[in-house]
């Protein structure tokens, strides 16, 4: 009986240890090279936004298509803050010795997604930047991946909302993206 | 019993090294790449540093489209770059010149040429030589970093007993020098336009693509909080005291008086641009430049993609060069042959420069030019910009090649389709302005009260005082940009290529005329370096 108990645990264990240990190290890897291309690909994709001053729904589809041949899932958040130097301006023209404050407010990702998704007739789908505007980029992935379950399962220390795979971009738009 | 515990820990030995070391080499790998973009966007931000500084130079200076004030300007941006370049790479504390081992060459595409700030040999004749004093702070031979000779966008063309240089610019604008179909000598320059451009010698109307084009209302601009009427001539603005009947300049930041009086009248650049146009046209007929084709270049090949695919051939390509229909929008055969000379002088002379750098390079790697991508060239042509290259640096297991090229939008080089917005009311002090695609801006704008206006003037200015240190800031405009489709491009037009196929298509032709005024003026007002300077002044003088 307890021959068998701890042939059981033998087995058990040298399974885990077989089996187990080197999917873990796999599927780690594996997630290492997923949060590499993801990576490239959001820098990649804000440094065009940036130096191009436009973000078509062609290059918005290639970067969802490349991050998603990572195999895993992923929430894309985007966001343009768009520079509005008129407050400035009027500061400067009541009192000539200030530069006044330049403001800016922000376009988020279902804003922005509206403008370049909007299929009216007449209406672009490109969103135009100009100089001196900022586009940021944050990307995570949503599903649990191999290597999540793996250790949820094991030593439980990832919590079901956290996310291993996360990618983040961003700064000044160097160039006028209007085709006028 | 205890067989399966054994296995699995003999297992567990001999898997672990293997997953350790695969774990550090995948590691190495990513931290690699990621370094490689990272600093990708370094070079980017560096690179926009030095656009930013010749823009603050060159917005605030009114000299700064003379060659000196330039040379001085651009040198000023490489010295940013490389501060930036420190400040940016962690390496602070180390001198231009250290990293500039890094850095084999910057090029600063202008208007008609460009720069290349690049070491070179600073070879001196042998009465130079002789003529150094003792304690001369540089010698025959040495090597030094610097900005290399102007490059033009020129191109040779042989046709019969036609023998001509064709420098292009970023705009239609052309200069030619060389002996023209008879053999006679030719030094020429002017922009290219449309065939729909007519102008009658009799009544001296000036038409251009079914628009009439006149002179306009005086320009206002304001200087402090005052507003004067202005003229811009050669690339100088002069304001009239209406109080005095003077007018004046201002010259890094001061006041200059002018001494013989401007002719106080409307503004006919526009309309000179056209007339001119026209007149150059019918010259270059008579030279027989027209006949011209791609063909006829000579010393050029073809022009090819970074997959080595043919995109332009100079020999095989039979296109006219000087076809007047739309000769100014994007596609035409002249703009085509255009880009690929001013790319082709660009490569040429680059790859020239960066494999001379191995010369110089006191590293043991061999400095390679990066293939520059179709994208990128696009911006090249486009507008005035930096592009710079960063080579040497380690970065894991490889060595860093990497460049960059960023746009400088604002500058007084040369006046693109789009830097023309028109203010609505141009005749009261906080009206709005519009880029021209805004969508339905034909139907808020008219020919009195409206005004197209160069992006530049929007541009923040200072001037110094003269009596204390003071410095006051100004805007020559007042007008506030509209929210729609200059702050927020929410309702503007942005798949438009070619502005002019968009203004001739509205029906409402207000907007057409008042863009193309404005274009026009724009350019005939900028320096040219062809030009008489005071011939082309005092012909606008009382």
């Amino acid at each position: 009986m307890g021959d068998s108990l701890m042939t059981i645990i033998a087995i058990v264990l040298a399974a885990i240890l077989m089996f187990v240990f080197p999917l873990m190290s796999m599927s780690d890897r594996t997630d290492d090279i997923s949060q590499l291309t993801v990576k490239t690909a959001t820098t990649e994709f804000v440094d065009k936004v940036r130096t191009t001053g436009r973000l078509s729904i062609d290059d918005y589809a290639a970067f969802e298509q490349e991050i998603a041949a990572t195999g895993n899932t992923y929430d894309i958040e985007m966001e343009a803050k768009i520079l509005d130097e008129n407050p400035g301006k009027k500061t400067t023209q009541a009192s000539s010795t200030r530069i006044g404050e330049n403001v800016s407010y922000s376009m988020y990702t279902s804003q922005i997604l509206d403008i370049l998704s909007s299929n009216n007739e007449g209406t672009s789908k490109v969103l135009a930047l100009k100089e001196g505007d900022m586009f940021s980029t944050s990307v995570r992935n949503t599903n649990t991946t191999l290597s999540q379950q793996l250790k949820n399962f094991f030593y439980t220390v990832a919590g079901n909302d956290t996310y291993t795979i996360a990618a983040e971009h961003g700064g000044y738009v160097t160039a006028n993206g209007s085709g006028n | 019993m205890m067989k399966y515990q054994y296995l699995a820990v003999i297992f567990v030995i001999i898997m672990l090294p293997i997953s350790l070391v695969f774990s550090a080499y995948i590691n190495a790998q990513v931290d690699t790449l990621d370094l490689q973009i990272s600093y990708d966007t370094k070079l980017d931000n560096t690179t926009y540093d030095a656009i930013k500084a010749f823009q603050l130079n060159t917005v605030n200076s009114s000299t700064s489209d003379i060659v000196n004030s330039k040379i001085k300007d651009i040198e000023a941006a490489a010295n940013s770059f490389f501060t930036s370049l420190a400040n940016n790479f962690k390496m602070e504390g180390y001198n231009s010149e250290t990293l500039q081992e890094f850095v084999p060459a910057l090029v600063f595409t202008l208007y008609d040429g460009f720069y290349i700030y690049s070491p070179f040999e600073n070879t001196l004749d042998d009465e130079t030589k002789s003529k150094l004093p003792a304690n001369a702070t540089y010698t025959g031979g040495e090597e030094v970093t610097g900005l290399k000779p102007y490059i033009y966008y020129s191109c040779r063309y042989v046709k019969g007993s036609m023998d001509v240089t064709i420098t292009y610019s970023l705009d239609n604008y052309i200069t030619i020098q060389g002996y023209d179909q008879n053999g006679k000598g030719i030094n020429d320059a002017g922009y290219v336009l449309d065939d729909s451009l007519l102008y009658n010698s009799t009544t001296g109307e000036v038409r251009y693509r079914g628009i009439t084009i006149t002179s306009e209302l005086q320009l206002r601009e304001y200087v402090g909080d005052t507003e004067y009427a202005y003229v811009k001539i050669n690339g100088v603005k002069y304001y009239r005291n209406a109080n005095t009947n003077t007018w004046f300049t201002i010259t890094n930041g001061k006041i200059n008086q002018v001494a013989t009086p401007f002719r106080n009248e409307d503004n006919d650049m526009g309309y000179r641009y056209y007339k001119e146009a026209y007149e150059f046209k019918e010259r270059l007929k008579n030279y027989g430049i027209t006949n011209l084709r791609s063909s006829d270049a000579v010393g050029v090949q073809e022009v090819q993609d970074v997959d080595g695919n043919i995109i332009y051939s100079f020999v095989d390509s039979d296109n006219k060069i000087f076809d007047f229909n739309k000769i100014e929008e994007p596609d035409s055969n002249f703009n085509n042959h255009r880009m690929a000379v001013i790319r082709y002088v660009i490569e040429s002379n680059l790859s020239i420069a960066l494999s001379n750098y191995n010369n110089y390079g006191t590293g043991t790697y061999e400095f390679r030019m990066p293939k520059l991508a179709e994208e990128d060239w696009a911006r090249i042509l486009d507008n005035v910009c930096l592009v710079s290259f960063l080579q040497g640096l380690s970065i894991g297991g490889k060595i860093y090649n990497g460049y960059s090229v960023i746009n400088n939008n604002k500058n007084e080089e040369v006046v693109t389709e789009n830097a023309i917005y028109i203010v609505e009311n141009a005749r009261i002090k906080n009206s709005t302005y519009h880029r021209v695609t805004h969508k339905g801006l034909e139907n808020m704008v008219n020919t009195t009260t409206s005004r197209g206006v160069f992006n530049i003037d929007f541009e923040r200015k200072s001037i110094g005082s003269t009596t204390s240190e003071t410095t006051w800031y100004f805007y020559p405009h007042w007008d506030l940009g509209c929210y729609t489709c200059y702050v927020a491009q929410t309702n503007t037009e942005n798949s438009i290529n070619n502005i002019y196929e968009y203004l001739d298509g509205l029906s409402n032709k207000t907007l057409a005329k008042l863009y193309y005024t404005a274009l026009g003026r724009e350019r005939y007002s900028m320096y040219k370096v062809f030009r008489n300077p005071e011939e082309h002044v005092n012909a606008f003088k009382e």
